[in-house]
């Protein structure tokens, strides 16, 4: 794959809300049409979709917009956050490359509030429901938390630094219409909220959210004449672990070593371009020590260093390496990696009002799920 | 301290074991049949060998604390209000470094928990079921 070959051309979501009244389709469509839209595109245009594989197909999708006909679709094979960002882009811009379409439609929904929310695929797995379960170790938040105690006694790790990756998202919220927490958080605010499963407050974990989000992938030379300035697609990076799902949380060697840095340097590699060069970062933040974590696997501070440099505000706004400008997924709402590509594309084309990172030339990416991770570097055009 | 009442599933009889040995003190895990080297937990298929098998193999009572947390709510499918809190180890057998055990904690002072403390099987009663559960050694 070579660089600056693909951009994403529109953007589109529906309002982050914590239980909707739209069914998973509705806010699909919604977020699609208003996507296409974005591009400067009809529906019609749209000849090639990248679904996730927990999501409505793409003959549901393109019957309810209308769309017969469509020589590309793909399921992205990787969960969470790196299906809809570098799984999904890797994907279209493999398609695109080759000739078969030209606008590829990523539509993502997401629906916390379901039935069994977003724990049920967990307590499926036969080994965590007759080993973890039983004493209690379950849930996104707990196997999580863990990380983080394993964290602090390898690395040191205190409240303060901890908070300050929370306080930081918010702050970036607040500047944000739309994030789903808006009120201003300080450390007793932080330390106001409830306790989950230590250390994890509520206010370390990713929200509940109910929404759609989608985003158009067109070939370069075809976006020449889009309504945006183009973000192209400068750098893919994919990683994986060998564990699956049923042992990820316990049996690795280190519980918290995603393969970030794998990812990073691949993206790197394609993009030409170092963790330096970087005016900003949306970091997938399931929780507050998976985005400290990453920050470091990502380059922007040294191995170890992430509670201290979130702590000295270096991602707050006017920091010098702004992360997760609307919020991220701890505060702005979340949709698993999509909402942070989307934000990553409106703050290289220079729409974010207030939360507005100044020249903003290249922003990095990334997604965790499952035990894959993906970085992508977007660079306005 | 809390117990979360969660029995085992069982969908099928492959941890049967892993109880049988709790409810004599005793903690059992996986191991290649072959060559005796641990496989944790019991994997469908050993990885890169799909014809090897499992055996059940004892290991070490005692035991490190890999890490920890304290759990203020539960979610766990269904109610547990009334279950919390209570803190779950990862612990590692002495004889089975980086097989990784969830278990209860349990000791007079939950705030002693660490990443490395020693700590010895103590299986809890929880409901009419028994599940792993470690004491400071």
């Amino acid at each position: 794959m070579q660089p600056g070959r693909v951009a994403i051309t529109g953007v589109g979501e529906t309002p982050m809300v914590r239980a909707s009244k739209q069914s998973l389709l509705e806010m699909t469509v919604e977020a699609s049409l208003a996507a296409i839209a974005d591009a400067g595109l009809r529906p019609q245009d749209i000849d090639g979709f990248v679904v996730n594989r927990n999501s409505h197909s793409a003959d549901e999708l393109g019957f309810a917009m209308g769309i017969e006909r469509r020589p590309f679709s793909a399921i992205t094979d990787t969960v969470g956050g790196t299906g809809p960002t570098g799984s999904a882009l890797t994907l279209a811009q493999l398609a695109i490359e080759a000739g078969l379409c030209r606008h590829v439609l990523v539509p993502y929904g997401f629906q916390a509030t379901r039935p069994g929310g977003p724990y049920g695929f967990h307590s499926r797995e036969p080994l965590k429901a007759d080993l973890e379960m039983p004493v209690g170790f379950f849930g996104q938040a707990t196997y999580f938390a863990a990380m983080a105690n394993r964290y602090a006694h390898e690395y040191g790790l205190s409240e303060e630094q901890l908070a300050a990756v929370s306080i930081t998202f918010r702050k970036w919220a607040t500047l944000t219409p739309g994030a789903q927490k808006r009120e201003p958080m300080d450390l007793d605010a932080y330390r106001a909220s409830p306790m989950i499963s230590t250390p994890f407050r509520v206010a370390d974990c990713c929200l509940m959210t109910d929404a759609g989000a989608a985003y158009v992938v067109s070939r370069a030379d075809a976006a020449a004449d889009a309504p945006h300035p183009r973000v192209l697609v400068q750098g893919l990076g994919l990683g994986t672990t060998g564990y699956p799902q049923s042992i990820m949380f316990t049996q690795p060697a280190s519980i918290f070593d995603y393969p970030g840095r794998e990812s990073a340097a691949q993206a790197f590699a394609m993009a030409g371009v170092g963790a330096k060069d970087l005016d900003l970062a949306q970091i997938y933040d399931g929780f507050s020590i998976s985005a400290l974590v990453q920050t470091e696997q990502l380059g922007l501070c040294d191995e170890g260093q992430g509670g201290r440099f979130y702590a000295e505000g270096h991602a707050m706004p006017g920091g010098r390496m702004p992360v997760n400008t609307s919020g991220g997924h701890m505060s702005g709402g979340y949709l698993p990696g999509i909402t942070l590509l989307i934000e990553g594309v409106r703050q290289l084309r220079g729409q974010r009002g207030e939360a507005q990172v100044p020249d903003a030339k290249l922003c990095a990416v990334t997604g965790l799920g499952g035990n894959s991770h993906a970085t992508t570097i977007l660079a306005r055009s | 301290m809390g117990i979360p009442i969660q029995p085992p599933r069982f969908d099928t009889d492959l941890l049967k074991p892993f109880y049988e040995g709790l409810a004599k003190g005793e903690l059992w895990l996986t191991a290649d049949a072959e060559t005796g080297a641990w496989i944790w937990y019991p994997p469908e298929i050993v990885p890169g060998r799909p014809h090897a098998t499992l055996a059940w193999r004892r290991a070490s009572e005692t035991g490190v604390v890999y890490t920890f947390t304290r759990v203020e709510r539960s979610l766990l499918p269904g109610d547990h209000k009334a279950e919390v809190p209570f803190t779950v180890v990862l612990v590692e057998p002495d004889d089975a470094p980086g097989c990784r055990v969830p278990g209860l904690f349990v000791a007079a002072d939950e705030a002693s928990v660490a990443c490395g403390l020693k700590v010895r099987l103590h299986p809890v009663q929880a409901g009419d079921h028994v599940v792993a559960g470690f004491a400071p050694a």
